[in-house]
């Protein structure tokens, strides 16, 4: 299994739980799995049944050239793109699709676990927004509206909020502009500049996103 | 304290560290205002105080217990703007940021100060409220974490916490257990006048800077065996307990105002208040400590006698003790406690061995 599997688990179990709510639900998360490696084209039929076999939930399979890789993205309306491949998440993202790199070393949890590093969530207000600032401020309302339908206690998915070089005030205010924008977060850290990876391997994303890749 | 080793590859991971570091400290460096920014982690006493600590939260606890999460979270939206009443810990914090000042008028450079952590495992939306509260009282606390729920002992050692102070004892058990220096703090019964100019913090010695070896011998063996054994042993250092590492880091402290020729102006001051009398098991607990290298400014040896009058006259910002009598004691006479859950005291109250439920699984 790859590195999205316990992504993949996580997301089906949030649907599962939505449905659970609410048997009509369309708010649900949809898996596109795609590739522009023409190796794995040939192993099309392969990847698609080991998926059913794992049990995985993949809705569509796409199968583009390299060139129209961000096309494909665009054209199928994907919300986020996940991709362990820098260059391939800073291309999207220049297109203006939403990308984040999948971290390789999560430890998998049951609970779907966001992480958004909010440093720059106060400067996007001033600054005028790109395209795919919009796309991820999109995303994120969407999935402010899918934690909605839950409770505090027994969540299967928590919105996490990091902020890892302001202050208390930088944290306290991302919060309360993420509030305004229907996104209720669950958790919050303020790391003012203390070393980040001891706090997120104890955090365990499923993905970090971050507003602008260059981190 | 261990050290936290990262598991990945020591260079890229120290740039990220690095890069992160320089940009919050270019981000502290340019504030208008004149915000102390916090330090180095990795060089700084790092001291954790829980919301209930650092803020009386009584009404919103009964709240929370009444009426469960969802009401309580609301409530704390609803009064976001109000700020909270000040907590146990609350002198403690302010006395801590003093120390800091001390220290960067003498040392502008260093990263060896105070850095106040608030570990809360109270949902990021009270959180809101809790910085609007720190806001207020403008407090040097810039890192915290909101847990959401989860335990926050995993957070404590990621933040190579030096001291850890909560309301819930449980959670400072397993602190303790973990290696970290941690107490259940206790809200006086009276409010007795702070220095505002010092940080003064008081010792029990056994089982709170030392082990409770000795403790064992006076409750199994009666208090005749233990001078006994005490001065037959008086030059074997005794082993250390769970808050001798606090110690140690506010001698570290306390030694850089000394290099500075500010020994009588020392804004942090050590008391050792123990129920050993001077002369006969006293010189054991004194030996110890310079064996250690570890300096008290004052040394009291009550020999049994109570301990909240003696604490009233010293006006500690707060005391640690293991066990939960003296602890009452001082309360009473208002002094601000924090109880160490640990060692064999904790089996007994007033000399008594306390009847205990049979451990949950």
């Amino acid at each position: 299994v790859g590195v999205a599997f316990p992504l993949l688990q996580a997301l089906q179990r949030v649907n599962g739980r939505l449905l659970e709510e609410n048997p009509s639900e369309s708010l649900l998360f949809d898996v596109v799995l795609i590739t522009s490696d023409s190796q794995q084209q040939q192993q099309s039929s392969r990847i698609i049944s080991n998926t059913r076999h794992h049990g995985l939930e993949i809705s569509r399979f796409c199968f583009s050239s390299e060139e129209d890789f961000t096309e494909s993205l665009l054209k199928n309306n994907v919300h986020l793109f996940l991709t362990t491949d820098r260059d391939e998440a800073a291309q999207a993202s220049q297109k203006g699709v939403f990308s984040a790199l999948l971290n390789g070393k999560v430890a998998s949890s049951e609970q779907l676990r966001v992480v958004f590093c909010g440093d720059a969530v106060i400067r996007t207000d001033a600054e005028p927004p790109s395209a795919s600032q919009d796309a991820a401020q999109s995303f994120w309302a969407q999935l402010g509206e899918m934690r909605r339908r839950f409770g505090m206690l027994d969540s299967p998915l928590s919105l996490v909020l990091l902020t890892s070089r302001g202050g208390r005030e930088s944290c306290g205010t991302a919060l309360q502009t993420l509030r305004s924008r229907g996104v209720n977060m669950d958790e919050a850290y303020s790391l003012a500049g203390a070393p980040r990876s001891p706090i997120l391997s104890l955090l365990r994303p499923h993905f970090l996103l971050i507003n602008h890749l260059e981190d | 304290m261990s050290e936290i080793k990262l598991t990945e590859s020591a260079p890229t991971e120290d740039n990220g560290e690095e890069k992160d570091w320089a940009a919050a400290k270019a981000f502290f460096d340019n504030l208008k205002t004149n915000k102390p920014r916090p330090p180095k982690p990795r060089y700084a006493v790092t001291i954790a105080v829980s919301s209930r600590t650092l803020f009386n939260m009584v009404k919103e606890r009964k709240v929370y217990e009444d009426e469960g999460l969802e009401k309580y979270v609301a409530y704390q939206m609803e009064h976001e703007s109000e700020p909270l009443m000040p907590g146990a810990a609350f002198p403690f914090v302010q006395a801590l940021m003093n120390v800091n000042s001390r220290l960067r008028q003498l040392y502008p450079d260093s990263e060896e100060l105070f850095d106040i952590v608030l570990m809360t495992n109270n949902h990021a939306q009270v959180g809101v409220r809790l910085i609007n509260s720190i806001n207020h009282y403008d407090l040097s606390i810039e890192r915290f974490c909101m847990t959401g729920g989860e335990s926050p002992i995993g957070y404590l050692k990621a933040y190579m916490t030096n001291l850890y102070l909560s309301k819930n004892s449980d959670k400072v058990t397993e602190a303790i257990e973990e290696g970290i220096a941690a107490a259940t703090m206790f809200t006086a019964d009276t409010d007795n006048e702070l220095s505002k100019t010092q940080l003064r913090v008081a010792f029990d010695g056994d089982a709170v800077l030392f082990s409770d070896e000795s403790e064992i011998i006076v409750k199994q063996h009666g208090l005749d065996t233990f001078f006994e054994h005490e001065k037959e042993f008086e030059n074997k250092p005794l082993a250390q307990g769970p808050l001798k590492c606090f110690l140690e880091a506010l001698g570290k402290l306390q030694r850089k105002f000394i290099a500075k020729n500010e020994r009588l102006n020392c804004p942090i001051r050590t008391f050792l208040v123990t129920a050993r009398s001077a002369a006969s098991s006293g010189a054991r607990v004194l030996k110890t400590l310079r064996s250690w290298g570890l300096e008290i400014d004052e040394a009291l040896f009550l020999a049994g006698a109570p301990k909240g009058p003696l604490l009233q006259k010293i006006k500690p910002h707060i005391f640690f003790d293991d066990q939960m009598f003296h602890i009452e004691g001082a309360q009473q006479m208002g002094t601000i406690s924090a109880h160490v859950p640990y060692g064999i005291g904790q089996k007994y109250h007033k000399g008594k061995l306390i009847e205990q439920p049979p451990k949950k699984e």
